[in-house]
């Protein structure tokens, strides 16, 4: 076997192995460029929480609350305080006597849901958990919630 | 009679125009896409706002990682210490005023052009920012809108190699209670 023959055999093998990389590389790339976020209502919640002790834990404790929920998917369950506009959607707000608060923004296709909750309903809400913080401007403490859908 | 019904309804329509309006579902999305990259575009639409008719005084507070994306990596790179960091900034927050207040005219139904002037915390960065919003007083109900750009090289942020825009897209919306 000669020399040229030998390179234009590696040659060949180089040239396989740069395509298998480059659909490999592109695969991942479409993968993660593409990916969107699971609905969140066939996501498993890692925790089932009262709303006004969800309230007291992060009153009692902002930052160990804001390690242990922040980016989880939480189950919180409670009676509606309000029913907030947010431009052209609705947020469902759970509020204690104090004025310390959860407020969950929805998924677009929970929508049509709860458009049909009222103040006063008892209602059980799961979302990811964007944290808690106090506000300067209210002068309270407040928790909010993202991608949020009704359990049935 | 009619007379006494009168003043205490005046009365009552200048108290609410004195208070501190707020909302706890403000809306701020942001637009920083590119050629190089359509996912860097988000919304948090629990931000809390108050407006101050009497004085002009605004306000905003946002949670960070209230914004939410379409794209999970773009989220987790958002809330990252490579451009908002979030475990060490978790709010952003604007504190101004409305500066042509005399032609904003809260007891009055209309649309009105407000210049707004104020300071913008974020990524723990404070920097002046100006504005114009439009405030439309409906019924007694006070809404606003504003669009506005920032610069990220003031906030020390980087375009991630053009991926993000230097100057992304602001647009604010509240309806004040």
């Amino acid at each position: 076997m000669s020399a040229g023959t030998n390179k234009k055999g590696w040659l060949k093998k180089l040239l396989l192995a740069g395509i298998l990389l480059l659909v490999v590389g592109g695969g991942i790339a479409w993968y993660i460029f593409t990916d969107k976020f699971e609905d969140t209502a066939g996501t498993k919640a890692a925790y089932t929480v009262n709303a006004l002790d969800l309230i007291n834990e992060f009153k009692k404790d902002d930052s160990a609350s804001n390690k242990k929920y922040a980016e989880q998917i939480i189950t919180v369950n409670g009676r509606i305080t309000s029913v907030e506009a947010a431009d052209t959607t609705l947020n469902l707000k759970i509020t204690n006597p104090e004025g310390s608060y959860i407020i969950f923004a929805f998924q677009q296709k929970d929508l049509a849901g709860v458009k049909k909750v009222k103040e006063g309903d008892s209602v059980s809400i799961k979302g990811s958990c964007s944290g808690g913080s106090y506000s300067e401007i209210l002068e309270t403490e407040y928790i909010t919630f993202k991608r949020c859908s009704l359990n049935k | 009679m009619k007379k006494a019904i009168l003043i205490l309804a005046l009365a009552a329509t200048g108290t609410v125009f004195a208070q501190k309006k707020t909302t706890t579902s403000a809306t701020v999305s942001f637009d920083a896409t590119t050629k190089l990259d359509a996912l860097p575009k988000a919304e948090n639409k629990t931000v809390i706002a108050s407006l101050d008719p009497k004085s002009g005084a605004v306000a905003f507070e946002a949670q960070i990682k209230g914004f939410q994306f379409g794209n999970p990596m773009m989220q987790e790179h958002f809330n990252g210490p490579k451009w908002l960091d979030s475990e060490k900034n978790p709010t952003s927050t604007f504190k101004g005023k409305i500066t042509n207040l005399s032609d904003v005219h809260f007891d009055k139904d209309g649309s009105y052009a407000a210049d707004i002037e104020g300071d913008l915390a974020m990524h723990g960065i404070v920097k002046p920012l100006a504005g114009k919003a439009t405030i439309v007083v409906k019924g007694g109900a006070i809404s606003a809108t504003s669009d506005f750009t920032i610069k990220l090289a003031d906030y020390s942020i980087s375009n991630a190699g053009g991926k993000l825009a230097d100057e992304p897209k602001i647009t604010v919306s509240a309806d004040f209670k």
